[in-house]
C-alpha cells in the first residue's frame, strides 16, 4: 500500500542501486563478448553500444517511480479541480469561508499582538517598571477623587472594585523615590507636554511634546540617531534650553537628523536649541502617543511661565509620571516591598487634615516592558472579545468544511466502491480524497492571506478613525499567518481523512448493494450542524448587544446641538499674546467669525464640550456655595453666546455675554442640576459661588438646562460656566453655528486667523458631530465588526445547514418517492424536511442560550444602556437564526416535494 | 519514456509478459533475463537491453516482481528478481490475452 510512497522517499538510494545494476549488466555483457574473442576495451564499447544511451536509460528507469508519484499527484489535482468545478458553489463557499476565517483571525491577532504584547523598542524592556498608585475614593467624594489630591493634570482610570488608578505623582514623590533608590538603577519621570507650536525659520506647526527628566533617555537606554540626548545637566532650572526632536520631525522639517543638530527652534515662542534626534523606531513610553519633541522637564518653567514653579513644590498637585529600571537580580515584588512604605510615608506627610488622611494613595508597580497601557486599557477587552468571535467563526468554518467533505464522501461512496472493486488501491483513493481536501484548505489559506492583509489595513483605518496622530501601526503578523495557514491545511487533512477512510472501508460489497445508510456519518453531520448553530447564536447575541449599545449611544440626549457646528482651536498665548491684550484678541476674533455670512452665531470656550475634561487646564479645585462644598461640578470656561450657539436653553437669568469684561463683576452660569442640588427651589440668580483655589467669588447670572460633558456614557453633570474674558486661559476652542455644512466655512476661518496673526496655527478643526462620534469610535468600530462577523457566521452556518439538508434529501429520494406514491402530500414532505432543520436548530439553541447568558457577562463593561442578558436581543438572535435555518432547509425541502415518485423509484 | 521502451522486436507490451514468464520459471538478475529470453527463443527475440530496466522498475512498482540483492552464479553481487503472487496472476491474465490475440491474428492471416 505504501510502497510507492516509500519508493519516492527512497528514490536517491534506489537511484544508486539502479546504477549499480546497470553497471553489472554492462560488465556481464562485456565479459561474454570478451569470452567470444573480443579485446577487453572493444567488448566494453560493444556492450555500451548494444545497451544504448546508459544515462538516458537510467533516467527513464528512475522516472518510472519518480514521475509516477508526481503524475498521480497531477492527476489527483486535476481531478480535484474537476470535482471542485462541478460543485462550484460549495467549493467557492468553503474556500471563501475558510479564507475569511483565516484572514479575520490573523488580522485580529496581529492587532492584539501589536497592542497588547509588543515591547518598547528599547534595550532590555523586561526590566522596566511603571509606577502607579491606587486608592478607593474616600466617602462622599466624587468617584475619581482622593482628598489628598488637590489638583491634577493627567489621566485617571478605573481599577479593580471602583478604585482610582493613575500614574501621575507630585514632583516631591518623584524626588523622594529617586533618592538613593535601592531597587532601581534609574528612575525617570516624564510629563505629557501636549501640543505645542513649533516654529522653525518662521514656519509654525503643531507638534506633540513630552517633558522628560534628565534620566529619561539613559533609563530607557536609547541611543541618539544624531547629536546627543537630554541628560541630567540639561534638566535644571536655568540650564540652557535644549530640545531633542523625533526622527520623523527631523526629516520633515530639516531634511534629515544631522541637519537638525544645533538649529534654533521656537517652542511656543520660547527659543530652544536642537541637540539631538531620537532614533527612528523610538516613540516614547506610550505606544499611543509619539511625541515629536522632547524637552527637559524643568524647561516647562520657560514654556509655561514662571508660575509653573509652584507645582514643583506643591505636594498635593499631581502631574509627573515615572518609570524605573530594576537593578539586575531585583524582582518587581522586591521593588514594590521596598518602595511602597517610602511612598506611604511621603504621601502621609502631604495630608494636612484628618479628612485628607483617610484612604491615602498606595504605590502600585506594573510591568513596563510594553510601555504605558492607555491603548491596552482601551482595547485589550474588545480585542479579546473580537478574537473569541473570529475563533468561533473559524470553528464554524472548519465544521462546515468537515460537513461538506463528509457529505461529498458519502455521495461518492458508490463511486469509490466501484473503483475499489475494479482494483484501485485503497491508499490511492484515500490519497486522492486527501489531495482534494488539502487543495480546498490551501486555496482557503491563500485567499486568507489576502484577507489578512486587507483586514489589517481596514482595522487600522477603523481604529484610527477620528484620532489625531494615531500611532498604532499593526503589521501583518507573519508568524500568526503561517500558523493559521498551517492550521487550515491540518484542518483539511483531518477533516478529509475521516470521510476518506470511511468511504474506502473494505466492506464495499454491501455498499454496492444498498445505497442508503451511513447512520454514524449522519449523526456526525448533525453534531456539526448543531455546533455551528450554537456558535452562530453566540456571535449573533454579541453583535446584537453591541449594535444595541451603539444605538443607545446615538440616541443619548446631549443637552446641546450636534449638527451644524464647526469647532477649531487656536492658542494665542503660545504665539506670544499676553494678558490683558489676549482677552481682547480672542473677543475680536469671535466677532469677526460671527460676521462671516452664513454663520448664525460664534462662541468660544477653553475646550470643546466633549474634550473639556481632557483639555489639560482643569478648574476642578474646590468650589463652595456659602459654606457648602460643591462636589462633582465641571467647569467650562466659555465666551459670549455659548448657550445660544450650542442651543442650550436658558432657564433663568441670562447667559454670559459681551457685558462680562475682565474688569467687571466675575459671573457664572450654572446648570439646572447644580441649581436644584444646592438651591432647591430657590432662584439662584444673584447668589454667589466661590472658587477656593483662585479665591474668586462669582455672581450667578443664569441657569442653563443640563448637558453631558465628555463621554456619552456619563450622566449629564453639574456644570459651572465661567466667563472666558475673566479667566483668560491659554488656548481657545471656537464654535460656529453655521447654515449648511460646517466644513464649508473653514477657508473663511483660516483667512481671518491668518489676518489676525499669521503665526497662530489652526488646530483640531472638526465638526461637532464628528467630535461626538469620535468619543464612541471604539463602539462604532466594534459594532461594525461584530455585525460583519455575525453576518459571516450566519452565512457560513446556513451554508452548512443547506449542504447537510440537501444532501440528506438527496439520500431520501426513494423514500420520499415511495411515500408520495402512497399518497403523501407535498406539504407533508416539506414539513418532514423542515422538522429536522428545526429540531437541529432547537438543539443548537438549547445548548447555546445558557452559554450566551454566561459569556455575555464578560462583555458587560463594553455595553451601554444594554443588559448583557437582554431578553429582546436573545429572542431576536434566536429568531434570526431560526429564520435562516428554515430558509436554508426550505430549498431542499421544496426540492423533496417536487420529486416525481416514478423517477424517484426508477432512480434506485 | 515507458512507451518507447516497448518499441521492440516483439509485440508491443509483450516485454513485461516475457519477463514475468522468465521469472515464473526461475529467479534471475537483469542480465540473466535477457540471456534467458534470447536463448529460449533461439535468438529470435532480442531484448533491447535498455528497455529492460525501465520495465523491471515498472513491474516492481506494480508489485508483480520483487528484487533483492544476491550473488550470481559467477559470484557477482546483483539484484535477483522473483515473481510475486500478484505477478503470477498478472502473467496468467496476460497469457490469456496473448493467446486470444495471437489466435485472432492467426485467423486473420489465415494461418490457422
Amino acid at each position: 500500500m505504501f510502497r510507492r510512497l516509500k519508493y519516492w522517499i527512497e528514490s536517491a538510494r534506489r537511484s544508486e542501486t539502479l546504477r549499480e545494476e546497470l553497471e553489472l549488466h554492462l560488465a556481464e555483457r562485456a565479459a561474454e563478448l570478451e569470452a567470444d574473442g573480443m579485446t577487453a576495451d572493444h567488448a566494453r564499447a560493444e556492450a555500451r553500444r548494444r545497451f544504448g544511451n546508459l544515462g538516458l536509460k537510467h533516467e527513464e528507469s528512475r522516472e518510472i517511480w519518480l514521475t509516477r508519484f508526481w503524475s498521480e499527484l497531477g492527476q489527483d489535482i486535476r481531478y480535484g479541480f474537476r470535482t471542485m468545478a462541478t460543485n462550484k458553489a460549495f467549493s467557492a463557499l468553503a474556500v471563501l469561508s475558510l479564507a475569511l476565517g483565516i484572514g479575520a483571525n490573523t488580522a485580529i491577532y496581529s492587532f492584539m499582538e501589536s497592542i497588547l504584547l509588543r515591547s518598547l523598542p528599547v534595550a532590555d524592556p523586561e526590566s522596566l517598571v511603571v509606577l502607579n498608585w491606587h486608592s478607593q475614593p474616600p466617602q462622599g467624594a466624587s468617584k475619581d477623587w482622593v482628598h489628598v489630591v488637590h489638583s491634577v493634570s493627567g489621566l485617571f482610570w478605573q481599577g479593580a472594585k471602583g478604585a482610582v488608578v493613575t500614574g501621575i505623582f507630585p514632583y516631591g514623590a518623584f524626588e523622594t523615590l529617586r533618592e538613593d533608590n535601592p531597587v532601581f538603577s534609574t528612575l525617570f519621570g516624564y510629563v505629557n507636554g501636549r501640543n505645542r507650536t513649533l516654529s522653525i525659520r518662521g514656519q509654525a506647526m503643531s507638534v506633540s511634546a513630552e517633558y522628560v527628566s534628565g534620566e529619561y533617555f539613559r533609563g530607557l537606554a536609547v541611543s541618539p540617531a544624531a547629536g546627543r540626548l537630554i541628560g541630567s545637566e540639561d534638566d535644571r532650572p536655568g540650564a540652557a534650553a535644549v530640545a531633542v526632536i523625533s526622527f520623523a520631525t527631523s526629516q520633515q522639517r530639516f531634511g534629515g537628523p544631522s541637519n537638525a543638530i544645533g538649529q534654533a527652534i521656537l517652542v511656543d515662542n520660547v527659543p530652544f536649541t536642537v541637540i539631538g534626534v531620537a532614533p527612528p523606531e523610538f516613540f516614547g513610553v506610550d505606544p499611543a502617543a509619539a511625541p515629536g519633541l522632547y524637552l527637559p522637564l524643568h524647561t516647562n518653567l520657560l514654556v509655561d511661565g514662571p508660575g509653573t514653579e509652584r507645582i514643583y513644590r506643591d505636594g498635593n498637585h499631581y502631574w509627573v509620571e515615572m518609570m524605573g529600571r530594576l537593578r539586575p537580580g531585583v524582582s518587581m515584588a522586591q521593588a514594590q516591598a521596598a518602595l511602597a512604605p517610602r511612598f506611604h510615608q511621603w504621601v502621609a506627610s502631604t495630608a494636612a487634615t484628618d479628612g485628607e488622611r483617610v484612604k491615602l494613595p498606595a504605590l502600585l508597580l506594573h510591568p513596563g516592558a510594553a510601555g504605558l497601557g492607555s491603548l491596552r486599557r482601551e482595547y485589550s477587552k474588545p480585542l479579546s472579545v473580537l478574537l473569541a468571535m473570529v475563533g468561533l467563526i473559524l470553528a464554524i468554518t472548519c465544521a462546515n468544511i468537515a460537513n461538506l467533505l463528509l457529505a461529498r464522501a458519502a455521495a461518492r461512496r458508490r463511486e469509490m466502491a466501484v473503483r475499489l472493486s475494479l482494483g484501485a488501491g485503497r491508499f490511492r483513493i484515500v490519497r486522492q480524497l486527501l489531495t482534494e481536501s488539502v487543495m480546498l484548505a490551501s486555496l482557503g489559506g491563500a485567499f486568507g492571506v489576502l484577507f489578512a492583509i486587507w483586514g489589517v489595513q481596514s482595522l487600522t483605518f477603523l481604529f484610527s478613525k477620528g484620532q489625531e496622530n494615531f500611532t498604532l501601526h499593526a503589521e501583518l503578523n507573519w508568524k500568526v499567518l503561517a500558523m493559521t495557514a498551517a492550521l487550515s491545511v491540518v484542518c483539511g487533512l483531518l477533516f478529509g481523512l475521516v470521510p476518506a477512510i470511511q468511504s474506502t472501508r473494505p466492506d464495499v460489497i454491501p455498499e454496492l448493494k444498498i445505497s442508503r445508510g451511513g447512520g454514524s456519518r449522519r449523526r456526525m453531520q448533525h453534531v456539526l450542524v448543531v455546533a455551528q448553530i450554537a456558535m452562530s447564536f453566540l456571535i449573533l447575541v454579541a453583535a446584537g448587544l453591541f449594535v444595541q449599545t451603539l444605538h443607545k449611544l446615538h440616541s443619548v440626549q446631549l443637552g446641546y446641538t450636534r449638527e451644524n457646528i464647526l469647532l477649531f482651536s487656536l492658542n494665542a498665548r503660545q504665539a506670544g499674546h499676553r494678558d490683558p491684550e489676549i482677552a481682547t484678541f480672542y473677543a475680536d476674533l469671535r466677532k469677526r467669525f460671527e460676521s462671516i455670512p452664513g454663520v448664525n452665531s460664534a462662541t468660544l470656550s477653553h475646550a470643546s464640550i466633549i474634550s473639556a475634561d481632557r483639555a489639560g487646564v482643569t478648574y476642578r479645585g474646590p468650589i463652595k456655595i456659602g459654606a457648602v462644598t460643591v462636589e462633582g461640578a465641571r467647569v467650562l470656561v466659555a465666551g459670549p453666546r455659548f448657550l445660544t450657539t450650542m442651543q442650550i436653553p436658558v432657564l433663568a437669568g441670562r447667559e454670559i455675554d459681551d457685558r462680562d469684561q475682565p474688569g467687571s463683576t466675575p459671573v457664572a452660569v450654572i446648570s439646572e442640576r447644580l441649581a436644584r442640588t444646592y438651591f432647591g427651589n430657590e432662584n439662584p440668580v444673584g447668589r454667589r459661588i466661590t472658587f477656593l483655589d483662585e479665591k474668586r467669588d462669582l455672581e450667578i447670572t443664569g441657569v442653563s438646562a443640563n448637558l453631558r460633558h465628555g463621554s456619552l456614557k456619563e450622566e449629564s453633570s453639574m456644570t459651572v460656566f465661567v466667563a472666558a474674558s475673566q479667566i483668560s486661559p491659554g488656548g481657545m476652542t471656537y464654535a460656529l453655528r453655521t447654515t449648511g455644512d460646517p466644513l464649508l466655512y473653514v477657508r473663511n476661518v483660516r483667512e481671518i486667523v491668518r489676518e489676525a496673526d499669521s503665526s497662530i496655527p489652526l488646530t483640531k478643526v472638526v465638526t461637532q458631530a464628528a467630535e461626538i462620534d469620535r468619543t464612541i469610535s471604539r463602539e462604532v468600530t466594534f459594532a461594525k465588526l461584530c455585525t460583519g462577523f455575525a453576518v459571516l457566521a450566519l452565512l457560513t452556518a446556513c451554508v452548512g445547514l443547506y449542504g447537510t439538508m440537501s444532501y440528506s434529501v438527496a439520500r431520501q429520494v426513494s423514500e420520499i418517492g415511495i411515500r408520495m406514491a402512497l399518497g403523501a402530500k407535498r406539504g407533508a414532505m416539506i414539513w418532514m424536511v423542515l422538522r429536522r432543520v428545526l429540531l437541529l436548530a432547537a438543539v443548537g439553541l438549547a445548548i447555546s442560550v445558557p452559554v450566551a447568558l454566561g459569556a455575555s457577562r464578560f462583555v458587560k463593561s463594553l455595553l451601554f444602556g444594554t443588559q448583557p442578558n437582554d431578553p429582546g436581543i436573545l429572542a431576536l438572535a434566536g429568531t434570526v437564526l431560526l429564520g435562516a435555518a428554515i430558509l436554508a432547509g426550505y430549498v431542499p425541502a421544496r426540492r423533496a416535494s417536487r420529486i416525481d415518485p416514478l423517477v424517484a423509484l426508477r432512480h434506485e | 519514456m515507458g512507451r518507447k521502451a516497448q518499441k521492440n522486436d516483439s509485440l508491443p507490451g509483450s516485454l513485461d509478459m516475457l519477463i514475468l514468464r522468465t521469472l515464473s520459471l526461475r529467479d534471475l538478475h537483469g542480465y540473466g533475463i535477457v540471456q534467458f529470453i534470447q536463448q529460449s527463443s533461439d535468438n529470435e527475440l532480442l531484448v533491447e537491453e535498455g528497455s529492460l530496466y525501465p520495465a523491471l522498475q515498472r513491474l516492481e512498482l506494480n508489485g508483480w516482481i520483487d528484487g533483492v540483492w544476491g550473488v550470481t552464479s559467477n559470484n557477482r553481487r546483483a539484484r535477483i528478481y522473483t515473481i510475486t503472487a500478484a505477478g503470477r496472476k498478472q502473467l496468467a491474465v496476460e497469457t490469456r490475452q496473448y493467446a486470444k490475440l495471437t489466435l485472432a491474428i492467426a485467423r486473420v492471416m489465415g494461418t490457422e
